[in-house]
């Protein structure tokens, strides 16, 4: 069945190192398919230990540190002795909680990570055994859109996870990345309108296509910005990992995972990482096509090149990731919430009206310079406005804010008590039943 | 890529008629303007920049309204069909709405008919700091121009799925306007919620209908679906019962009989500037999309509707005017006059006549000035506790405050159908044309209800003038320039509809002459 | 029956079984997730259906975003484990009642008005994200643009209940804690 959703009619199959259209896809033999999808998730997997590897010994040595080093050459073997133990360890599933959510949860997290990866073209039309097939598992028209729904599927995994392990830790990680992954993704959404309007498809393989001549991370830096901050928020990483705060909330919604479970909690995170990576490389970075000087090189764009392109394009993504991670701290939550509906969604908003009014005007037959030349005065013209505007009122705010904590202060000593939305963050009531580890309503289950 | 773009480029354009569409325009803009107001002009002066922007920007979407006069024209790509009865009905929403702002805008800090903070509980020390503090929830001016947005596109939806958003443009805000009274707030939150509950299933009731008759017809657009309608045989149980699940939702929310429940509740607790916005415009904008329904959409197979819309009719008219006898609150009271009003406009729509539209029209101006001045002679009877509502508290006003009660006396002889009143003419106009229509029987109903109903207008005014005042009893407020000029509105047009009532009639006949645009 | 009609028939059953359990289930959360269950075989008809775009809008919005915030709100409140009482009413065999008849009379009804009638997908489907677009963008253009004013004033009124007012610095913040009403049921 899907196979007929994939694409319309039969076409000619393009010769090999040409760039896929949709009608490409969908004429692969049973075989071919499944090799591809086992290719994919065995990649996914060595990508996941190598990540690990990668980012111990990458931060170490941000840290002046050497990390790993003692299994196997360069620490190489490290994960794989990590991944040994971990699901040989004893599992423990508390008392009270919801069973089969408990369980579900984990293999909730991970499976939509590896489900999009599913669209992520690593190359061009290559010939394997005689076929002519795109280096990619599937290609839809609305590619994109299925990411974003399969991103949305994983908060599942988090959120049940949280909620089900009845514990105060793990339901506030669970309520936490609900809020933030809703949040993060309408600005991821947002972030991928203008490529759209740029490419004219949701198709993959077409948006790389359409990066033949330059990548969307120059034209559209904004919306680069924008998904890349996005991402970090998607994949619970630091500096946004809040959901799992160990520093605050022990370890989030995985506090009570142990073994197995709580590996593939840890695999759904580092599977997820290369997803949104590989999607930026995808929609933002030209995708398998080479870099600039290469490109100029006849055939770097043909055959089996561009998956080691791809491959430096990812990699570089991920260290972007460990970059971040060694670099900053995690963020407040209200800072979060603020940057994401504050910042981040009006941005992407005026920033897609921009590129709207651009390809209008575009297509009436006036410049592009002439274009960027006013869009630049008028973002001039508001951005030194809004920046003395913040520096007025956030002036008299600020001095506000301090004559009131210090009065709040004064008075008793904790105004909070009691309150489920203390001074506007989510905060489950007190009394809640996961609040008392074992009450009423858990015996209950145990006697059902 | 290239394909996709060359497909995206020759996606042309929708052609939309911004001149015939600007009342709208005009009223949903002044909502995004009243929006921004709340945004960037300080809290204290909100009001002050509110009211004037709104009364201005509704006068000028009357003004858009009355220069569109002699349109016959389907805009917006098929949407939005604009015609005599549209443009009159339009009209008569953007007028009344205007009068019930004035009642809106009142805003004296103890007269103020809002809510101070929504969000606090009542009962609460937050309550009452935010009393103190003197705040008013403003929002409640962007609210009101969205919903009477809504009810401007409502009666001029050309289809089902644009009649179907507006409807629940207009719905949505009035539902949380009804939860903002500023006193007895409990009751004005149940309100909300129940009309919000028995609204959204009454939506639903709406769009199970759409789907059905898209099912038959293939379209939804009114016109296609005439068009399916004269060309059908054979099977027509999917369009049967998907035109009883549209009416549903429409008969909903004019409150007639068997849907009227929540009226009476809603009209009690809403804030009574948004009950005097509900009870008129909001009953002139269902009749007018039920108008369209029904005569563009349906007029094929009137004998098919015509059945149920009489027994509705009846129910409405004699449910109506027999339970309101038995009301001791004038809210609830005027809430089942309401109902037995919706009685009366329906002997008109089941005219299904070019007279029967005009009288329709008219009748829909006449009820709605005069419900808008009772309900801002409401808002005058004040004790200590806000409005006055319950029936004794009204006892021997007339003495106290002659003016007022004999006001409100008059406004209430011209619900009963007085002679010398908008609704003699009215109610005379609606029944002749079903007389013409071959409804006679109807309109036996009709006349005697009008008579039951009249029972319970007189028994107001004799507890007003004849029965000793009760020395405790609620003070009439000095009504501001606002109130007065509301009040005043509705006494000018009651009369001059009741007295020299031909111009108006004209008007209507001149703007139902056209029918619908298909 | 062709395959597709097979697949079809079970997503029908798979919709119906977990509506029902939605309304059955004595625990809160499994019947936000039963919902879940009922939303994804909805789209995955809508995807047979040939209508993809609206099948993966379907998965983001009510199944990645829709039941997320219901779950965000039960948690937010009280999150049980377990049976909760309360979820059911003495109107139980009223509701069975009006909901078969309901059912009934749709069944009946549909089935009366489509017995042989069907539909051919169309080559290219009509489902496609371009037709959407086209005709959302253009026949449509009305009604979409008053849904985005619908959106702003379901914000607005959103806002309007919930928001609580910020007081002035200074004004009596110590004593407010102490006169709040906690626990579910406020606002």
């Amino acid at each position: 069945m899907t196979t007929s959703l994939l694409a319309a009619p039969p076409a000619t199959p393009l010769a090999a190192g040409e760039a896929p259209t949709l009608e490409a896809f969908g004429l692969d033999p049973w075989w071919l398919i499944l090799a591809k999808a086992v290719l994919i998730f065995v990649f996914l997997m060595l990508m996941v230990l190598f990540e690990i590897w990668f980012e111990r010994r990458f931060m170490a040595r941000m840290q002046n540190r050497l990390g790993p080093n003692r299994v196997g050459p360069l620490g190489l073997l490290q994960p794989i002795a990590d991944g040994l133990k971990l699901p040989l360890k004893e599992d423990l599933v508390p008392r009270g909680v919801d069973r089969p959510v408990f369980i579900l949860a984990p293999a909730l997290a991970t499976m939509p990570a590896f489900l999009a990866f599913a669209i992520i073209p690593f190359g061009p039309t290559v010939s394997v055994f005689g076929h002519q097939t795109p280096l990619q598992l599937a290609d839809l028209p609305v590619a994109v859109l299925f990411v974003l729904a399969m991103s949305s599927l994983g908060v599942y995994g988090i959120v049940l996870g949280g909620w089900a392990s009845a514990s105060p830790y793990s339901l506030l990680g669970g309520l936490r990345s609900s809020a933030q992954v809703i949040s993060y993704e309408i600005g991821m959404g947002l972030s991928f309108v203008a490529v759209f309007l740029f490419a004219g498809s949701l198709s993959t393989s077409e948006i790389v296509a359409s990066q033949e001549r330059i990548w969307y991370a120059v034209v559209l830096f904004p919306s680069f910005v924008i998904y890349a901050i996005t991402m970090v928020g998607e994949v619970n990483r630091i500096p946004f990992d809040l959901p799992e705060g160990e520093g605050e909330l022990v370890g989030g919604f995985h506090t009570e995972y142990s073994s197995l479970k709580f590996g593939m909690f840890m695999l759904a995170e580092y599977v997820n990482m290369t997803t949104v990576s590989a999607l930026a490389v995808t929609l933002f970075l030209g995708g398998w096509r080479a870099p600039w000087p290469i490109s100029l090189v006849d055939g770097a764009n043909a055959g089996w090149w561009p998956v080691l392109w791809f491959m430096i394009k990812l990699l570089l993504t991920i260290s972007f990731f460990i970059w971040l991670r060694a670099t900053l701290p995690r963020v407040r939550y209200d800072q979060l919430m603020k940057l994401g509906w504050k910042v981040l969604i009006p941005g992407a908003l005026a920033w897609i009206m921009v590129v709207a009014t651009i390809r209008v005007l575009r297509n009436e037959g006036i410049s592009t310079q002439q274009v960027f030349f006013a869009v630049a005065i008028v973002l001039g013209i508001y951005i030194v406005a809004s920046y003395l505007w913040d520096a007025v009122r956030g002036n008299r705010r600020d001095a506000e804010e301090q004559e009131a904590t210090a009065a709040e202060r004064a008075g008793a000593g904790d105004s909070t008590g009691g309150d489920p939305m203390a001074g506007g963050y989510p905060v489950p009531p007190l009394d809640a039943p996961h609040y008392h580890g074992r009450n009423s309503t858990s015996k209950e289950v145990n006697r059902a | 890529m290239n394909s996709q773009l060359l497909a995206q480029s020759a996606v042309q354009a929708p052609h939309i008629e911004y001149g015939q569409l600007a009342p709208m325009l005009i009223v949903f803009g002044l909502a995004i303007a009243g929006v921004l107001v709340e945004a960037f002009v300080p809290r204290r002066a909100r009001s002050a920049v509110h009211a004037p922007l709104t009364l201005v920007g509704l006068a000028a979407a009357f003004v858009a309204t009355v220069l569109q006069a002699g349109t016959h024209h389907v805009a917006a790509e098929g949407a939005v069909g604009v015609d005599g009865p549209t443009l009159f009905i339009q009209g008569t929403i953007i007028a009344l709405a205007f009068v019930s702002s004035l009642l809106i805008a009142e805003r004296r800090p103890d007269t103020s008919a809002f809510v101070s903070d929504a969000a606090s509980v009542p009962g609460t020390q937050e309550e009452r700091e935010s009393l103190v503090a003197g705040d008013v929830q403003t929002e409640v001016y962007p609210l009101t121009m969205f919903a009477v947005g809504g009810m401007l596109l409502f009666p001029a939806a050309n289809d089902l799925l644009t009649m179907f958003v507006a409807l629940e443009v207009l719905s949505l805000p009035l539902y949380v306007l009804c939860g903002l009274a500023r006193r007895r707030r409990l009751l004005s939150q149940e309100a909300a919620v129940k009309y919000f509950l028995l609204g959204a299933f009454s939506s639903a009731f709406f769009l199970y209908g759409i789907a059905m008759v898209y099912g038959f017809a293939g379209s939804i657009r009114l016109s296609e679906i005439a068009l399916a309608v004269s060309h059908s045989g054979g099977n027509e149980t999917l369009l049967l019962l998907g035109l009883a699940l549209l009416g549903m939702g429409l008969l909903f929310k004019l409150g007639a009989v068997p849907f009227h429940s929540w009226k009476p509740d809603v009209y009690q607790g809403a804030p009574t500037p948004i009950t005097a916005l509900m009870g008129s415009c909001t009953v002139v904008a269902a009749f007018g999309a039920l108008l369209r329904v029904l005569y563009v959409g349906f007029g094929g197979m009137q004998w098919d509707w015509r059945p149920f819309m009489w027994g509705i009719a009846i129910l409405t008219m004699v449910i109506g005017a027999i339970v309101a006898i038995t009301q001791a609150d004038v809210k609830r009271m005027l809430a089942y006059s309401s109902i037995a009003h919706a009685g009366f406009v329906l002997t008109g729509v089941i005219a299904s006549s070019s007279q029967g539209l005009s009288s329709t029209l008219f009748y829909l101006v006449a009820y709605g000035f005069t419900t808008v001045g009772a309900f801002a002679i409401v808002t005058l009877v004040r004790d200590a506790a806000g409005e006055a509502n319950h029936l004794s508290r009204w006892a021997g006003l007339g003495r106290r405050s002659p003016l007022v009660a004999g006001i409100f006396a008059f406004f209430l002889l011209a619900f009963a159908g007085i002679p010398l009143t908008s609704g003699f003419t009215g109610k005379f106009a609606v029944f002749a044309a079903a007389v013409a229509g071959g409804a006679t029987p109807l309109v036996i109903v009709g006349v005697l209800s009008s008579a039951v109903a009249a029972f319970f207008y007189v028994r107001v005014i004799v507890v007003m003038f004849f029965s000793d005042p009760n020395p405790d009893g609620p003070t009439v407020a000095a009504p501001s320039l606002l109130t007065g000029a509301a009040v005043a509105v509705g006494v000018a047009v009651t009369l001059v509809l009741g007295v020299l009532p031909q111009p108006a009639l004209d008007l209507a006949a001149n703007a139902a002459a056209g029918l619908f645009v298909r | 029956m062709t395959p597709a009609d097979v697949v079809f028939l079970f997503l029908g059953a798979v919709t119906l079984g977990s509506a029902v359990l939605v309304v059955t289930t004595r625990q809160l959360v499994h019947a936000a997730l039963w919902l879940v269950v009922t939303f994804g075989a909805l789209a995955a008809s809508y995807l047979l259906l040939t209508a993809e775009f609206v099948a993966w809008v379907q998965v983001l919005i009510y199944v990645g975003a829709v039941v997320v915030l219901l779950l965000f709100g039960i948690m937010l409140t009280r999150a049980p484990i377990g049976r909760s009482e309360g979820l059911d009413s003495a109107n139980r065999p009223v509701a069975i009642a009006v909901a078969a008849a309901t059912a009934a009379l749709l069944v009946t009804v549909v089935v009366a008005g489509f017995r042989e009638a069907y539909v051919e997908l169309g080559d290219p489907p009509a489902g496609t994200s371009g037709q959407m677009g086209a005709s959302i963008f253009r026949t449509w253009v009305l009604p979409f643009e008053v849904l985005s004013l619908l959106l702003l004033a379901a914000l607005i009124g959103a806002i309007v209940l919930s928001r609580r007012e910020i007081q002035p610095p200074g004004e009596s913040s110590d004593e407010r804690p102490t006169e709040r009403p906690t626990g579910p049921g406020r606002g």
